[in-house]
């Protein structure tokens, strides 16, 4: 029996990969154990009993690696911990620089490098784009009205506003432009990323990076319908060679190491990256449902299990997430509110 | 391999791109000329098949396809030298 703790279980409007990463591990043909790591006592998942075993309330990233580690260590003496899967990103930052620690502890990981966690980073798309031979759309890196006017000016409308790590609108006119500038300013700080809009369809690609250039598998996938957030609701998958090929090169160009997300925009001539993420998407499951457990694997990586490293999965196939709900007893949500775990 | 090989067809006339994700249906006469199109049928063969099959004149027949293909090409279905 592994015990393996998984964060992101927040299965709200705004869904962490987490629940999906738990069905996964479920599926794989491990035996597994799932802790969940939680940041409120309200998340689902810690009360989706038959997928998430254990829950546990975990001190904010922000508060510095000492709690964040210490509370893992807890975790470790208490119940047994052999491995974890986060899936946050303000996360990944404390796991990345605690993996070898963790590691000395028994607890393993299968991460990126901080040099590849770094490359998240909006404003590194264009060299990540540059070494794989596709595009980005041309972008603006602006940090005052002065130069988002001259952004605007030189690249035209419509035209993307974006967080360098969250939001994104799309302006029309120079008015909406500002005033979506204005309001992820104070939402999230500089820089604002001003960027052309591309047409094309949009596609992404989850896979696991081996960390020597190749990957445990790689799955396309297309949304078909998004919530107001963005976020995925029906999907299917898609075979486009040029797409999965750029991504091989992405892989193996960067040895990326560990579970990622390329999204792009693709058009008869031309891919355009988007962004990537240094983890699962919360759509992972989909991976899982069409033959290609990429949890399942992670896992085996980072527990120094050869993964399987087929990914031949069909074109065609649909993803439709739906909502749910159930009743369960207060006492539940006493015990996590007051032992900080459940 | 051209784009019309690629896509997959059901017996509805439901249409499924695999390289892009997209799904279209066609009607009975669209699910005709494809079908001929993904045989490698040139214009004129097609124009005389559904001269035949809907019992049509060739001057209907050649101004329903043309308009056809051009549908096709819109969605990027085929390519120009394909037919």
């Amino acid at each position: 029996m592994y015990r393996v703790a998984v964060s992101g279980i927040n299965a709200v409007d705004n869904p962490g990969p987490g629940v999906g990463i738990a069905k996964g591990l479920k599926e794989s043909g491990l035996e597994v154990s799932i802790f969940g790591l939680a940041y409120d006592a309200m998340e689902p998942g810690i009360y989706m009993k038959w997928l998430i075993d254990k829950s546990f309330i975990m001190p904010y990233p922000s508060e510095g690696e000492e709690p964040f580690i210490e509370r893992l260590l807890y975790v470790k003496t208490t119940y047994g911990l052999d491995a974890v899967i986060p899936a946050l990103d303000a996360e990944l930052p404390l796991f990345i620089k605690g993996a070898s620690l963790l590691e000395s502890y028994g607890i393993k990981t299968f991460l990126p490098t901080e040099e590849q966690f770094k490359l998240r980073g909006k404003d590194r798309l264009p060299e990540i784009a540059e070494r794989i031979d596709v595009k980005v759309p041309e972008t603006r890196i602006v940090t005052s009205y002065e130069e988002l006017s001259k952004a605007v000016e030189e690249i035209g409308f419509p035209i993307m506003i974006k967080g360098i790590f969250y939001k994104a609108y799309k302006a029309f006119n120079i008015a909406q432009a500002t005033s979506y500038f204005s309001s992820i300013v104070a939402e999230w700080g500089y820089p604002i990323i001003v960027q052309q809009v591309v047409t094309g369809e949009e596609m992404n690609v989850v896979g696991i990076g081996d960390g020597e250039g190749s990957h445990f598998g790689l799955v396309g996938i297309k949304k078909l319908w998004i919530t107001s957030l963005g976020k995925i609701w029906t999907g299917v998958t898609v075979r486009n060679e040029r797409l999965l090929s750029a991504t091989e090169r992405f892989v193996s160009e960067f040895k990326w190491r560990g579970a990622f997300e390329f999204e792009c925009i693709v058009n008869d001539r031309d891919i355009y990256l988007i962004e990537v993420n240094p983890r699962f998407p919360a759509w992972v499951y989909f991976a899982t449902g069409v033959g290609v457990n990429l949890p399942g694997r992670l896992l085996k990586a980072a527990l120094g299990i050869e993964p399987e490293r087929n990914w031949d999965y069909e074109a065609g196939k649909l993803y439709i997430r739906f909502t749910d709900d159930f009743v369960t007893d207060m006492s539940e949500f006493q015990k996590v509110v007051t032992r900080g775990e459940g | 391999m051209g784009k019309l090989e690629r896509l997959a067809i059901n017996d509805e006339g439901f249409i499924f791109d695999p390289e892009t994700g997209n799904s279209y249906t066609v009607n009975k006469t669209g699910f005709f000329i494809i079908k001929l199109l993904k045989e490698g049928k040139n214009e004129k063969d097609i124009v005389k098949a559904l001269t035949e099959e809907f019992e049509i004149g060739e001057d209907e027949a050649k101004r329903d396809l043309v308009d056809f293909l051009e549908q096709l090409r819109l969605y990027g279905l085929v390519e120009a030298q394909n037919v």
